[in-house]
């Protein structure tokens, strides 16, 4: 569906290219922002973006006490996702970051260390469609928006199934469909006039953000997301929309 | 908490070493088999896929863009 004829090129952003060269494309993105990357989240959701990943970790709710809990989190680079669950979790819940990004994960890793969770957050270099991580190695999977910016989500997904426990549970945080009138022409406004502007401003470069904006449209909606999630084996595969589906947490398990 | 040693001289004094309990569930990602730990020289070994992953301060880069090959014979430091 989203997949161009041939499969032979992937979408970047708005522009098709190479399949082969599109996760350097990205990655060069990512080199480009991360030092300001939580910035730029918050001027692209207007800071909502903080809540959606406390959400994300109220609906995981990992366990408060001393139980072993192992969470993977892919594309955590900065460590926003990892850090609030581990403050929201017991001590025996730790967490493994997982970032095709090294800048990313050098920003993350001294946040990890300034908020004192080294002991608890591992961070690793990776490519969520090659996880570097044993069969059935974690009890929960999550990825914030990261799946967009993967080449072939159907192989990270059945890559996240294959890294995660019998009872172990999948969820994405993601830009979604809009679904409610109005604001669906208020979000795409900012999306293509207000935000490129704004990381022009912010960060000297329109088109990383021009990238984000577009890849965020081309991702798959809420539905066809959720179909997705079913054939990589997941079941129980529900869906929250946030902020009228400006974003969109899906989760599934592996039972 | 963590202490760079930054030594005048360039050396690294003290390599973070990879938590025994993420060694126990990193494998190489182009065979999914088990990795060997070389602290000497700071990589991750895959006999296997016979390559050689890098660690940078702790971090252990598994990607096969990042790997060296072990073209010649396995030797021991």
């Amino acid at each position: 569906m989203s997949q161009p004829p041939g499969s032979d090129t992937a979408s970047f952003g708005f522009r098709d290219v190479p399949k082969e060269q599109r996760q350097g494309l990205v990655n060069e993105v990512f080199s480009s922002v991360a030092e300001r990357y939580d910035l730029m989240n918050d001027l692209m959701s207007g800071g909502l973006h903080r809540l959606w990943k406390g959400d994300l970790i109220a609906w995981l709710a990992p366990p408060k006490g001393e139980r072993p809990f192992r969470l993977l989190d892919v594309a955590g680079g900065t460590g926003d996702v990892a850090i609030r669950y581990a403050r929201r979790s017991g001590d025996g819940a730790t967490a493994v970051i997982c970032d095709i990004s090294p800048e990313m994960l050098e920003v993350g890793q001294r946040k990890v260390n300034d908020a004192g969770l080294a002991t608890r957050i591992e961070l690793v270099e990776g490519n969520a469609e090659a996880l570097p991580f044993a069969d059935r190695s974690f009890d929960a999977y999550t990825i914030a928006f990261g799946i967009r910016n993967v080449t072939n989500i159907d192989r990270a997904l059945a890559e996240a199934f294959r890294v995660l426990k019998t009872g172990g549970r999948f969820m994405c945080l993601e830009f979604s469909e809009v679904q409610v009138p109005i604001l669906d022409r208020i979000y795409d406004f900012h999306s293509f006039e207000v935000i490129p502007r704004l990381g022009k401003l912010a960060a000297g470069a329109a088109e990383p953000y021009q990238y984000l904006v577009e890849s965020i449209r081309k991702f798959p909606k809420q539905e066809a997301f959720a179909t997705m999630i079913r054939d990589a084996g997941f079941e129980r595969v529900t869906y929250r929309n946030l902020t009228g589906g400006v974003a969109a947490i899906h989760s599934g398990w592996k039972i | 908490m963590v202490d760079d040693a930054e030594s005048g001289d360039g050396i690294v004094e003290s390599q973070r070493a990879i938590d025994p309990r993420l060694l126990a569930i990193l494998v190489c990602p182009v065979t999914k088999h088990p990795l060997r730990y070389d602290p000497v020289r700071q990589e991750l070994i895959s006999k296997a896929a016979r390559l050689a992953y890098p660690v940078r301060d702790g971090v252990p880069i598994l990607t096969s863009e990042a790997a060296r090959a072990l073209d010649d014979p396995p030797h021991q430091v």
